[in-house]
Protein backbone atom coordinates (compact mmCIF):
# COMPACT_ATOMS: atom_id res chain seq x y z
CA UNK A 1 0.00 0.00 0.00
CA UNK A 2 1.57 3.11 -1.08
CA UNK A 3 1.65 6.51 1.39
CA UNK A 4 -0.97 7.54 -1.26
CA UNK A 5 -3.93 5.38 -0.78
CA UNK A 6 -3.18 5.81 2.88
CA UNK A 7 -3.32 9.86 2.87
CA UNK A 8 -6.29 9.52 0.38
CA UNK A 9 -9.72 10.02 1.88
CA UNK A 10 -12.42 7.45 1.17
CA UNK A 11 -14.58 8.63 -0.98
CA UNK A 12 -17.71 9.30 0.78
CA UNK A 13 -15.44 11.85 2.73
CA UNK A 14 -13.68 13.03 -0.62
CA UNK A 15 -17.26 13.62 -2.23
CA UNK A 16 -18.82 15.14 0.99
CA UNK A 17 -15.50 17.65 0.86
CA UNK A 18 -15.90 18.51 -2.80
CA UNK A 19 -19.68 19.66 -2.29
CA UNK A 20 -18.73 23.27 -2.67
CA UNK A 21 -22.57 24.13 -0.72
CA UNK A 22 -21.20 21.98 2.41
CA UNK A 23 -18.05 23.54 2.86
CA UNK A 24 -19.44 27.25 2.89
CA UNK A 25 -21.80 26.07 5.07
CA UNK A 26 -19.43 25.20 7.74
CA UNK A 27 -17.19 27.54 6.98
CA UNK A 28 -20.02 30.18 7.39
CA UNK A 29 -21.27 28.30 10.47
CA UNK A 30 -17.63 28.67 11.58
CA UNK A 31 -16.84 32.17 10.89
CA UNK A 32 -20.34 32.90 13.06
CA UNK A 33 -18.72 31.58 16.03
CA UNK A 34 -15.54 32.78 16.16
CA UNK A 35 -16.67 36.20 15.95
CA UNK A 36 -19.15 35.81 18.83
CA UNK A 37 -16.04 33.80 20.44
CA UNK A 38 -14.07 37.10 19.99
CA UNK A 39 -16.41 38.99 21.39
CA UNK A 40 -17.19 37.10 24.86
CA UNK A 41 -13.62 36.72 25.30
CA UNK A 42 -12.67 39.80 25.17
CA UNK A 43 -15.90 40.52 27.73
CA UNK A 44 -14.66 37.65 29.57
CA UNK A 45 -11.34 38.61 29.94
CA UNK A 46 -12.23 42.16 30.97
CA UNK A 47 -14.29 40.51 34.00
CA UNK A 48 -11.77 38.42 35.25
CA UNK A 49 -9.04 41.38 35.29
CA UNK A 50 -11.88 43.26 37.41
CA UNK A 51 -12.43 45.84 34.64
CA UNK A 52 -15.71 45.01 34.37
CA UNK A 53 -18.00 45.18 37.40
CA UNK A 54 -19.92 42.13 37.82
CA UNK A 55 -22.78 43.93 38.86
CA UNK A 56 -23.10 46.56 35.90
CA UNK A 57 -21.69 44.62 32.98
CA UNK A 58 -21.73 41.17 34.24
CA UNK A 59 -20.37 39.28 31.56
CA UNK A 60 -22.02 35.78 29.44
CA UNK A 61 -20.58 33.23 32.01
CA UNK A 62 -22.85 35.12 34.63
CA UNK A 63 -26.21 36.12 32.77
CA UNK A 64 -26.53 32.56 31.19
CA UNK A 65 -26.03 30.47 34.23
CA UNK A 66 -28.99 31.60 36.10
CA UNK A 67 -31.48 30.70 33.24
CA UNK A 68 -34.12 29.66 35.75
CA UNK A 69 -33.63 32.40 37.54
CA UNK A 70 -34.13 35.17 34.12
CA UNK A 71 -37.23 32.80 32.94
CA UNK A 72 -39.41 33.93 35.64
CA UNK A 73 -39.27 37.76 34.04
CA UNK A 74 -40.53 36.30 31.02
CA UNK A 75 -44.41 35.77 30.14
CA UNK A 76 -46.29 36.10 27.12
CA UNK A 77 -49.44 37.36 28.08
CA UNK A 78 -47.81 40.36 30.13
CA UNK A 79 -49.69 39.33 33.27
CA UNK A 80 -47.15 38.14 35.01
CA UNK A 81 -43.97 40.34 34.39
CA UNK A 82 -42.31 41.52 37.10
CA UNK A 83 -43.92 38.98 39.33
CA UNK A 84 -40.64 37.25 40.92
CA UNK A 85 -42.26 34.61 42.79
CA UNK A 86 -43.67 32.18 39.83
CA UNK A 87 -40.81 31.13 37.57
CA UNK A 88 -41.51 31.03 34.08
CA UNK A 89 -40.31 28.33 31.75
CA UNK A 90 -38.16 28.24 28.04
CA UNK A 91 -41.24 27.80 26.25
CA UNK A 92 -42.54 31.40 28.11
CA UNK A 93 -39.24 32.54 26.98
CA UNK A 94 -39.89 31.37 23.68
CA UNK A 95 -43.44 32.46 23.75
CA UNK A 96 -42.47 36.12 24.46
CA UNK A 97 -39.84 35.91 21.57
CA UNK A 98 -42.35 34.47 19.37
CA UNK A 99 -45.05 37.88 20.48
CA UNK A 100 -42.33 40.14 19.66
CA UNK A 101 -41.51 38.08 15.98
CA UNK A 102 -45.11 38.64 15.33
CA UNK A 103 -45.62 41.96 15.96
CA UNK A 104 -42.88 42.87 13.50
CA UNK A 105 -44.36 40.14 11.18
CA UNK A 106 -47.36 41.81 10.88
CA UNK A 107 -46.07 45.57 10.69
CA UNK A 108 -43.64 44.70 8.09
CA UNK A 109 -46.12 42.25 5.60
CA UNK A 110 -48.62 45.32 6.25
CA UNK A 111 -46.38 47.87 5.18
CA UNK A 112 -44.44 45.91 2.51
CA UNK A 113 -47.86 45.42 0.76
CA UNK A 114 -49.78 48.84 1.49
CA UNK A 115 -46.26 50.88 0.27
CA UNK A 116 -45.97 48.77 -2.90
CA UNK A 117 -50.13 49.54 -3.45
CA UNK A 118 -49.63 53.24 -2.83
CA UNK A 119 -46.48 53.12 -4.42
CA UNK A 120 -47.57 51.80 -7.78
CA UNK A 121 -50.61 53.65 -7.49
CA UNK A 122 -48.98 57.08 -7.39
CA UNK A 123 -47.78 56.47 -10.77
CA UNK A 124 -50.20 54.96 -11.77
CA UNK A 125 -52.76 57.30 -11.09
CA UNK A 126 -51.45 60.67 -12.04
CA UNK A 127 -54.27 62.84 -9.76
CA UNK A 128 -53.82 60.67 -7.18
CA UNK A 129 -49.96 60.82 -6.91
CA UNK A 130 -49.94 64.08 -7.03
CA UNK A 131 -52.04 64.27 -3.97
CA UNK A 132 -50.51 61.23 -2.16
CA UNK A 133 -46.86 62.38 -2.80
CA UNK A 134 -46.20 65.84 -1.47
CA UNK A 135 -47.88 63.94 2.11
CA UNK A 136 -45.83 60.48 2.08
CA UNK A 137 -42.18 62.78 1.63
CA UNK A 138 -43.45 65.13 4.54
CA UNK A 139 -44.30 62.04 6.56
CA UNK A 140 -41.19 60.06 5.91
CA UNK A 141 -38.76 61.76 7.69
CA UNK A 142 -40.72 61.60 10.84
CA UNK A 143 -39.20 59.04 13.10
CA UNK A 144 -41.50 56.37 14.52
CA UNK A 145 -40.78 57.41 18.13
CA UNK A 146 -42.34 60.07 17.37
CA UNK A 147 -45.93 58.55 16.46
CA UNK A 148 -45.58 56.83 19.83
CA UNK A 149 -48.07 59.12 21.43
CA UNK A 150 -50.18 58.86 18.29
CA UNK A 151 -50.14 55.00 17.96
CA UNK A 152 -51.32 55.33 22.05
CA UNK A 153 -53.75 57.51 21.44
CA UNK A 154 -55.67 55.88 18.25
CA UNK A 155 -55.56 52.22 19.16
CA UNK A 156 -54.57 52.56 22.91
CA UNK A 157 -52.78 49.44 24.50
CA UNK A 158 -52.06 46.06 22.98
CA UNK A 159 -50.71 44.76 20.06
CA UNK A 160 -52.16 47.26 17.60
CA UNK A 161 -49.84 49.75 18.36
CA UNK A 162 -46.80 48.26 18.39
CA UNK A 163 -47.64 46.64 14.52
CA UNK A 164 -48.92 50.31 13.65
CA UNK A 165 -45.31 51.77 14.79
CA UNK A 166 -43.19 48.94 12.75
CA UNK A 167 -45.78 49.67 9.87
CA UNK A 168 -45.09 53.28 10.38
CA UNK A 169 -41.23 52.71 10.01
CA UNK A 170 -41.11 50.78 6.58
CA UNK A 171 -43.88 52.40 5.32
CA UNK A 172 -42.89 55.80 3.96
CA UNK A 173 -39.52 54.60 3.52
CA UNK A 174 -40.88 51.89 1.06
CA UNK A 175 -42.98 53.70 -1.11
CA UNK A 176 -40.67 56.40 -1.63
CA UNK A 177 -38.31 53.21 -2.78
CA UNK A 178 -41.35 51.83 -4.62
CA UNK A 179 -41.40 54.98 -6.74
CA UNK A 180 -37.77 54.84 -7.31
CA UNK A 181 -37.45 51.64 -8.30
CA UNK A 182 -40.71 51.89 -10.90
CA UNK A 183 -38.73 55.13 -12.49
CA UNK A 184 -35.84 53.04 -13.15
CA UNK A 185 -37.28 49.94 -14.63
CA UNK A 186 -35.45 49.64 -17.67
CA UNK A 187 -36.90 51.93 -20.72
CA UNK A 188 -36.49 48.80 -23.05
CA UNK A 189 -38.52 46.71 -21.10
CA UNK A 190 -41.35 48.70 -21.26
CA UNK A 191 -41.41 49.98 -24.66
CA UNK A 192 -40.89 45.96 -26.14
CA UNK A 193 -44.33 45.69 -23.71
CA UNK A 194 -46.13 48.67 -25.71
CA UNK A 195 -44.80 47.01 -29.60
CA UNK A 196 -46.12 43.47 -28.12
CA UNK A 197 -49.47 45.37 -27.59
CA UNK A 198 -49.68 45.32 -23.88
CA UNK A 199 -51.82 48.00 -22.00
CA UNK A 200 -51.20 50.07 -19.41
CA UNK A 201 -52.32 48.04 -16.51
CA UNK A 202 -50.65 45.23 -18.46
CA UNK A 203 -47.60 46.98 -18.61
CA UNK A 204 -47.68 47.31 -14.78
CA UNK A 205 -49.06 44.06 -14.10
CA UNK A 206 -46.01 41.54 -16.30
CA UNK A 207 -43.40 44.04 -16.55
CA UNK A 208 -43.22 47.15 -13.79
CA UNK A 209 -44.25 44.63 -11.23
CA UNK A 210 -42.10 41.80 -11.53
CA UNK A 211 -38.97 44.54 -12.43
CA UNK A 212 -39.55 46.17 -9.50
CA UNK A 213 -40.46 43.07 -6.96
CA UNK A 214 -36.23 41.60 -6.09
CA UNK A 215 -34.83 44.98 -5.12
CA UNK A 216 -37.86 46.07 -3.27
CA UNK A 217 -37.50 42.90 -1.23
CA UNK A 218 -33.65 43.70 -0.53
CA UNK A 219 -35.00 47.42 1.04
CA UNK A 220 -37.35 45.37 3.28
CA UNK A 221 -35.01 43.22 4.22
CA UNK A 222 -32.21 46.31 5.28
CA UNK A 223 -35.36 48.18 6.74
CA UNK A 224 -35.79 44.73 9.24
CA UNK A 225 -33.61 45.68 11.54
CA UNK A 226 -35.27 49.42 11.90
CA UNK A 227 -38.21 47.73 12.47
CA UNK A 228 -37.32 45.86 15.46
CA UNK A 229 -35.67 48.32 17.19
CA UNK A 230 -38.98 49.91 16.77
CA UNK A 231 -41.08 47.02 18.17
CA UNK A 232 -38.67 46.86 20.91
CA UNK A 233 -39.37 50.65 21.81
CA UNK A 234 -43.51 50.00 21.91
CA UNK A 235 -43.45 47.54 23.29
CA UNK A 236 -41.60 49.06 26.17
CA UNK A 237 -44.21 52.02 26.09
CA UNK A 238 -47.36 50.53 25.04
CA UNK A 239 -47.82 46.93 24.75
CA UNK A 240 -47.07 45.84 28.45
CA UNK A 241 -45.62 42.95 26.89
CA UNK A 242 -42.77 41.21 24.47
CA UNK A 243 -39.07 41.46 24.73
CA UNK A 244 -39.15 45.17 24.79
CA UNK A 245 -41.25 44.76 28.01
CA UNK A 246 -38.54 42.90 29.24
CA UNK A 247 -36.23 45.28 28.46
CA UNK A 248 -37.49 47.70 30.22
CA UNK A 249 -38.36 46.39 33.25
CA UNK A 250 -34.97 44.51 34.01
CA UNK A 251 -33.80 48.73 33.30
CA UNK A 252 -36.17 49.76 36.09
CA UNK A 253 -35.49 46.70 38.39
CA UNK A 254 -31.72 47.78 37.64
CA UNK A 255 -31.24 44.15 36.90
CA UNK A 256 -27.95 44.05 34.60
CA UNK A 257 -28.00 40.25 33.80
CA UNK A 258 -31.30 40.22 32.92
CA UNK A 259 -30.56 43.00 30.18
CA UNK A 260 -27.68 41.48 28.59
CA UNK A 261 -30.04 38.09 28.72
CA UNK A 262 -32.76 39.82 26.81
CA UNK A 263 -29.98 41.77 24.25
CA UNK A 264 -28.82 38.10 23.36
CA UNK A 265 -32.47 37.31 22.89
CA UNK A 266 -33.07 40.02 20.59
CA UNK A 267 -30.02 39.82 18.79
CA UNK A 268 -30.30 35.99 18.09
CA UNK A 269 -34.61 36.75 17.09
CA UNK A 270 -32.82 39.21 14.44
CA UNK A 271 -30.50 37.36 12.95
CA UNK A 272 -32.84 34.31 12.64
CA UNK A 273 -35.53 36.92 10.90
CA UNK A 274 -32.62 38.11 8.63
CA UNK A 275 -31.86 34.37 7.85
CA UNK A 276 -35.66 33.49 7.34
CA UNK A 277 -36.04 37.01 4.30
CA UNK A 278 -32.98 35.48 2.61
CA UNK A 279 -34.51 32.36 2.32
CA UNK A 280 -38.24 33.62 1.32
CA UNK A 281 -36.48 36.02 -1.28
CA UNK A 282 -34.33 32.96 -2.41
CA UNK A 283 -37.46 31.00 -3.02
CA UNK A 284 -40.07 33.69 -4.10
CA UNK A 285 -37.91 35.87 -6.24
CA UNK A 286 -35.84 33.39 -8.07
CA UNK A 287 -35.47 35.01 -11.51
CA UNK A 288 -32.76 37.42 -9.79
CA UNK A 289 -29.72 36.17 -10.69
CA UNK A 290 -27.60 34.05 -7.70
CA UNK A 291 -24.60 36.48 -7.60
CA UNK A 292 -27.38 39.62 -7.38
CA UNK A 293 -29.66 37.86 -4.22
CA UNK A 294 -26.07 36.55 -2.73
CA UNK A 295 -24.43 40.20 -2.46
CA UNK A 296 -26.89 40.99 0.15
CA UNK B 1 -43.88 40.29 -55.71
CA UNK B 2 -41.40 38.62 -53.33
CA UNK B 3 -37.96 38.34 -54.47
CA UNK B 4 -37.70 34.52 -53.35
CA UNK B 5 -40.35 33.34 -55.70
CA UNK B 6 -38.37 35.11 -58.78
CA UNK B 7 -34.73 34.03 -58.21
CA UNK B 8 -35.00 31.66 -55.17
CA UNK B 9 -34.10 33.97 -53.04
CA UNK B 10 -30.75 34.89 -53.67
CA UNK B 11 -30.62 37.92 -55.91
CA UNK B 12 -32.18 41.53 -54.92
CA UNK B 13 -34.83 42.39 -57.21
CA UNK B 14 -34.20 45.55 -59.38
CA UNK B 15 -36.06 48.40 -57.60
CA UNK B 16 -38.22 49.05 -59.99
CA UNK B 17 -40.00 45.60 -59.45
CA UNK B 18 -40.58 45.91 -55.82
CA UNK B 19 -44.28 46.80 -54.72
CA UNK B 20 -43.73 50.30 -53.92
CA UNK B 21 -47.40 51.30 -52.30
CA UNK B 22 -46.71 49.00 -49.57
CA UNK B 23 -43.73 48.63 -46.80
CA UNK B 24 -42.67 52.07 -45.06
CA UNK B 25 -43.03 55.30 -46.72
CA UNK B 26 -40.51 58.03 -44.81
CA UNK B 27 -41.89 61.53 -45.83
CA UNK B 28 -39.73 64.33 -44.98
CA UNK B 29 -39.14 63.52 -40.86
CA UNK B 30 -37.34 65.77 -38.92
CA UNK B 31 -36.75 64.72 -35.23
CA UNK B 32 -35.43 67.73 -32.65
CA UNK B 33 -34.59 66.30 -28.79
CA UNK B 34 -35.22 68.88 -26.41
CA UNK B 35 -36.54 71.38 -28.43
CA UNK B 36 -37.54 73.97 -25.76
CA UNK B 37 -34.38 73.54 -23.95
CA UNK B 38 -31.12 76.32 -24.46
CA UNK B 39 -29.71 73.37 -26.67
CA UNK B 40 -31.99 71.41 -28.53
CA UNK B 41 -30.30 68.31 -30.42
CA UNK B 42 -31.30 68.09 -33.84
CA UNK B 43 -31.48 64.42 -34.65
CA UNK B 44 -32.96 64.14 -37.88
CA UNK B 45 -33.26 65.96 -40.84
CA UNK B 46 -35.97 65.90 -43.87
CA UNK B 47 -35.49 62.12 -44.19
CA UNK B 48 -37.33 60.77 -47.05
CA UNK B 49 -37.01 56.93 -47.63
CA UNK B 50 -39.37 54.28 -48.63
CA UNK B 51 -38.84 50.72 -47.52
CA UNK B 52 -40.76 48.06 -49.97
CA UNK B 53 -42.56 44.89 -48.32
CA UNK B 54 -39.81 41.95 -48.15
CA UNK B 55 -36.79 44.03 -49.00
CA UNK B 56 -33.37 44.24 -46.61
CA UNK B 57 -32.72 48.36 -45.68
CA UNK B 58 -29.62 48.72 -43.83
CA UNK B 59 -28.80 52.60 -42.06
CA UNK B 60 -24.83 53.17 -42.05
CA UNK B 61 -23.39 55.96 -40.25
CA UNK B 62 -21.66 57.79 -37.52
CA UNK B 63 -22.45 57.40 -34.21
CA UNK B 64 -25.16 59.90 -33.00
CA UNK B 65 -25.93 60.49 -36.13
CA UNK B 66 -29.88 59.68 -35.62
CA UNK B 67 -30.32 56.98 -37.19
CA UNK B 68 -31.80 55.13 -33.80
CA UNK B 69 -34.18 58.10 -33.94
CA UNK B 70 -35.21 57.40 -37.09
CA UNK B 71 -36.31 53.51 -36.08
CA UNK B 72 -38.10 54.72 -32.74
CA UNK B 73 -40.29 56.88 -34.90
CA UNK B 74 -41.39 54.30 -37.39
CA UNK B 75 -41.77 51.95 -33.94
CA UNK B 76 -44.36 54.19 -32.88
CA UNK B 77 -42.37 54.96 -29.79
CA UNK B 78 -40.79 58.57 -30.22
CA UNK B 79 -43.03 61.06 -32.18
CA UNK B 80 -41.41 62.97 -35.06
CA UNK B 81 -40.83 66.82 -34.97
CA UNK B 82 -42.02 67.32 -38.80
CA UNK B 83 -43.04 65.11 -41.58
CA UNK B 84 -44.46 61.70 -41.15
CA UNK B 85 -44.42 57.95 -41.30
CA UNK B 86 -46.39 55.79 -42.87
CA UNK B 87 -47.02 51.98 -43.03
CA UNK B 88 -49.06 49.94 -45.76
CA UNK B 89 -50.63 53.29 -46.42
CA UNK B 90 -51.46 54.67 -42.91
CA UNK B 91 -50.10 56.64 -40.72
CA UNK B 92 -47.65 55.56 -37.54
CA UNK B 93 -49.05 56.90 -34.26
CA UNK B 94 -48.25 54.11 -31.91
CA UNK B 95 -46.66 50.95 -31.78
CA UNK B 96 -47.95 48.07 -32.63
CA UNK B 97 -46.79 44.13 -33.31
CA UNK B 98 -46.54 44.24 -36.69
CA UNK B 99 -43.59 46.77 -36.79
CA UNK B 100 -41.27 44.61 -34.41
CA UNK B 101 -37.87 46.08 -32.27
CA UNK B 102 -34.81 44.63 -31.66
CA UNK B 103 -32.29 46.24 -29.49
CA UNK B 104 -28.72 45.44 -29.02
CA UNK B 105 -29.24 44.28 -25.89
CA UNK B 106 -31.75 41.49 -25.67
CA UNK B 107 -34.08 42.70 -23.30
CA UNK B 108 -35.19 39.45 -22.24
CA UNK B 109 -37.38 39.50 -19.02
CA UNK B 110 -35.20 37.82 -16.35
CA UNK B 111 -38.39 36.64 -14.42
CA UNK B 112 -39.56 34.54 -16.99
CA UNK B 113 -37.87 31.49 -19.11
CA UNK B 114 -36.95 31.50 -22.85
CA UNK B 115 -40.02 30.27 -23.93
CA UNK B 116 -42.21 32.69 -21.95
CA UNK B 117 -39.98 35.55 -23.24
CA UNK B 118 -40.55 34.58 -26.82
CA UNK B 119 -44.20 33.91 -26.16
CA UNK B 120 -44.51 37.18 -24.29
CA UNK B 121 -46.70 39.36 -26.88
CA UNK B 122 -49.16 35.87 -28.04
CA UNK B 123 -50.03 35.45 -23.98
CA UNK B 124 -51.11 39.22 -24.37
CA UNK B 125 -52.65 38.64 -27.56
CA UNK B 126 -54.68 36.10 -25.95
CA UNK B 127 -53.49 33.08 -27.34
CA UNK B 128 -54.74 29.77 -25.89
CA UNK B 129 -51.52 27.62 -23.92
CA UNK B 130 -51.50 25.12 -26.34
CA UNK B 131 -51.23 27.36 -29.30
CA UNK B 132 -48.60 28.81 -27.20
CA UNK B 133 -46.17 26.00 -26.83
CA UNK B 134 -46.96 24.91 -30.25
CA UNK B 135 -45.82 28.65 -31.22
CA UNK B 136 -42.68 28.35 -28.91
CA UNK B 137 -41.44 25.16 -30.63
CA UNK B 138 -41.34 25.96 -33.72
CA UNK B 139 -39.69 29.59 -33.22
CA UNK B 140 -37.15 27.75 -31.07
CA UNK B 141 -36.66 25.82 -33.48
CA UNK B 142 -36.36 28.87 -36.38
CA UNK B 143 -33.88 30.43 -34.33
CA UNK B 144 -31.77 27.18 -33.85
CA UNK B 145 -32.86 27.31 -29.86
CA UNK B 146 -34.02 24.31 -29.67
CA UNK B 147 -34.10 22.18 -25.68
CA UNK B 148 -33.34 25.91 -23.94
CA UNK B 149 -37.03 26.81 -23.66
CA UNK B 150 -37.03 25.98 -20.18
CA UNK B 151 -33.73 27.57 -19.04
CA UNK B 152 -33.26 31.42 -17.74
CA UNK B 153 -31.73 34.25 -20.01
CA UNK B 154 -28.99 34.91 -17.77
CA UNK B 155 -28.11 31.01 -18.46
CA UNK B 156 -27.57 31.55 -22.20
CA UNK B 157 -24.64 33.11 -23.87
CA UNK B 158 -25.21 36.69 -25.51
CA UNK B 159 -25.74 35.15 -28.82
CA UNK B 160 -28.38 32.93 -27.69
CA UNK B 161 -30.16 35.71 -25.38
CA UNK B 162 -30.24 38.16 -29.32
CA UNK B 163 -31.68 34.75 -30.97
CA UNK B 164 -34.17 34.27 -28.61
CA UNK B 165 -35.29 38.23 -29.05
CA UNK B 166 -35.66 37.83 -32.49
CA UNK B 167 -37.98 34.93 -32.15
CA UNK B 168 -40.26 37.23 -29.51
CA UNK B 169 -40.12 39.59 -32.57
CA UNK B 170 -40.88 36.82 -35.08
CA UNK B 171 -43.58 35.16 -32.99
CA UNK B 172 -46.22 38.58 -33.58
CA UNK B 173 -45.30 37.98 -37.22
CA UNK B 174 -44.15 41.34 -37.91
CA UNK B 175 -44.27 42.83 -41.34
CA UNK B 176 -41.21 44.97 -40.88
CA UNK B 177 -38.13 44.27 -38.33
CA UNK B 178 -36.69 47.25 -36.82
CA UNK B 179 -33.34 46.11 -35.55
CA UNK B 180 -30.82 48.78 -33.45
CA UNK B 181 -27.38 47.56 -34.08
CA UNK B 182 -28.40 44.16 -33.08
CA UNK B 183 -24.70 42.28 -32.82
CA UNK B 184 -22.99 45.20 -31.88
CA UNK B 185 -22.71 43.61 -28.27
CA UNK B 186 -21.16 40.17 -29.98
CA UNK B 187 -17.61 39.16 -30.64
CA UNK B 188 -16.90 38.63 -34.68
CA UNK B 189 -17.31 35.43 -35.14
CA UNK B 190 -20.84 35.03 -32.94
CA UNK B 191 -21.77 38.63 -35.08
CA UNK B 192 -21.28 36.85 -38.70
CA UNK B 193 -22.60 33.64 -37.50
CA UNK B 194 -25.85 35.73 -36.77
CA UNK B 195 -25.58 37.71 -39.69
CA UNK B 196 -25.88 34.38 -41.88
CA UNK B 197 -28.92 33.12 -39.54
CA UNK B 198 -30.37 36.53 -39.72
CA UNK B 199 -30.67 36.13 -43.85
CA UNK B 200 -32.02 32.77 -43.27
CA UNK B 201 -34.95 34.19 -41.08
CA UNK B 202 -35.50 36.90 -43.55
CA UNK B 203 -35.99 34.83 -46.79
CA UNK B 204 -38.74 32.82 -44.60
CA UNK B 205 -39.95 35.15 -43.42
CA UNK B 206 -40.93 37.68 -45.98
CA UNK B 207 -40.75 40.19 -43.76
CA UNK B 208 -38.71 43.99 -44.95
CA UNK B 209 -36.01 44.47 -42.27
CA UNK B 210 -34.26 48.01 -41.54
CA UNK B 211 -31.35 47.10 -39.61
CA UNK B 212 -29.09 50.39 -38.06
CA UNK B 213 -25.29 50.03 -37.95
CA UNK B 214 -21.76 51.44 -37.53
CA UNK B 215 -20.32 48.42 -39.00
CA UNK B 216 -19.89 48.86 -43.16
CA UNK B 217 -19.00 45.58 -43.29
CA UNK B 218 -22.16 44.05 -41.76
CA UNK B 219 -24.12 46.86 -44.35
CA UNK B 220 -22.56 45.24 -47.07
CA UNK B 221 -23.19 41.49 -45.85
CA UNK B 222 -27.20 42.04 -45.38
CA UNK B 223 -28.31 44.98 -47.24
CA UNK B 224 -30.30 45.03 -50.61
CA UNK B 225 -30.19 48.99 -50.27
CA UNK B 226 -27.47 50.86 -47.85
CA UNK B 227 -28.78 54.00 -46.98
CA UNK B 228 -25.49 56.39 -45.47
CA UNK B 229 -26.64 59.03 -43.03
CA UNK B 230 -24.35 62.32 -42.36
CA UNK B 231 -23.33 63.07 -39.08
CA UNK B 232 -25.55 65.37 -36.95
CA UNK B 233 -28.13 66.35 -38.10
CA UNK B 234 -28.58 63.24 -39.71
CA UNK B 235 -29.37 63.79 -43.41
CA UNK B 236 -29.24 60.92 -46.12
CA UNK B 237 -26.15 61.48 -47.94
CA UNK B 238 -25.84 58.77 -50.18
CA UNK B 239 -27.25 54.92 -51.27
CA UNK B 240 -25.85 52.56 -52.21
CA UNK B 241 -27.41 49.28 -53.68
CA UNK B 242 -25.71 46.39 -53.63
CA UNK B 243 -26.54 43.88 -56.14
CA UNK B 244 -24.63 40.50 -55.26
CA UNK B 245 -26.44 37.31 -54.42
CA UNK B 246 -26.09 36.02 -50.90
CA UNK B 247 -24.13 35.05 -49.21
CA UNK B 248 -21.90 37.26 -50.55
CA UNK B 249 -18.23 37.26 -50.32
CA UNK B 250 -16.86 40.34 -48.69
CA UNK B 251 -13.28 40.26 -50.17
CA UNK B 252 -14.66 39.93 -54.16
CA UNK B 253 -13.56 42.93 -55.85
CA UNK B 254 -16.97 44.54 -56.37
CA UNK B 255 -17.63 44.32 -52.38
CA UNK B 256 -14.42 45.71 -51.66
CA UNK B 257 -15.06 48.61 -54.15
CA UNK B 258 -18.24 48.82 -52.68
CA UNK B 259 -16.75 48.86 -49.50
CA UNK B 260 -13.97 51.68 -50.17
CA UNK B 261 -17.11 54.04 -51.66
CA UNK B 262 -18.71 53.51 -48.03
CA UNK B 263 -15.54 53.92 -46.28
CA UNK B 264 -15.22 57.56 -47.96
CA UNK B 265 -18.56 58.62 -47.14
CA UNK B 266 -18.46 57.87 -43.60
CA UNK B 267 -14.80 59.34 -43.44
CA UNK B 268 -15.94 62.81 -44.85
CA UNK B 269 -18.92 62.66 -42.12
CA UNK B 270 -16.34 61.64 -38.94
CA UNK B 271 -13.85 64.76 -40.18
CA UNK B 272 -16.94 67.02 -40.49
CA UNK B 273 -18.52 65.93 -36.96
CA UNK B 274 -14.61 65.79 -35.20
CA UNK B 275 -14.23 69.47 -36.46
CA UNK B 276 -17.23 70.59 -35.12
CA UNK B 277 -16.29 69.18 -31.70
CA UNK B 278 -13.50 71.13 -32.08
CA UNK B 279 -14.69 74.57 -33.01
CA UNK B 280 -17.80 74.08 -29.89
Amino acid sequence: MSFQNLVKPSSAIANYLKNGKIKNYFSTVLWTFTSIAIFVSLWEFAWWQGWANPILLPPPHIFLSNLSDQFRFFDPGGTRAGALSTGGSFLSVLGVMGWSSLRVSAGLASGFILSLLIGLGIRYFNIFGRLILPLVTMLAPISPVAWIPVAVFIFGIGNIPAIFLVFVAVFFIMTLATLSQIDNVPKNYIQLAQIMGCSKRQIYRYVILPTILPELFVTLRMNLFAAWMVVLIAEAVGVGSGLGQVTMMARNTFNASLVFFTMTLIGLTGFLFDQALRYVQKKVLWWVGPSTVGAL
Amino acid sequence: MYRKKCFGGLVPLPLGLYDMTLGLKIKNISKTWNPDSVNPVVALKNINLDVALGEFVVLLGPSGCGKSSLLYILAGLEDASRGVAEFDGRQIVKPSPERGLIFQEASLYPWLTVKDNITFGLKISGLSASKKEAAAEKLLKLVGLKGTGDQRPHQLSGGMRQRAALARALAMEPKVLLMDEPFAALDIQTRSRMQTHLLDIWQASQASILLVTHSIDEALALADRVIVFTSRPGKIKDEIIVNEARPRDLRSPKMIKLARRCEELLAEEVEKAFKEQETA
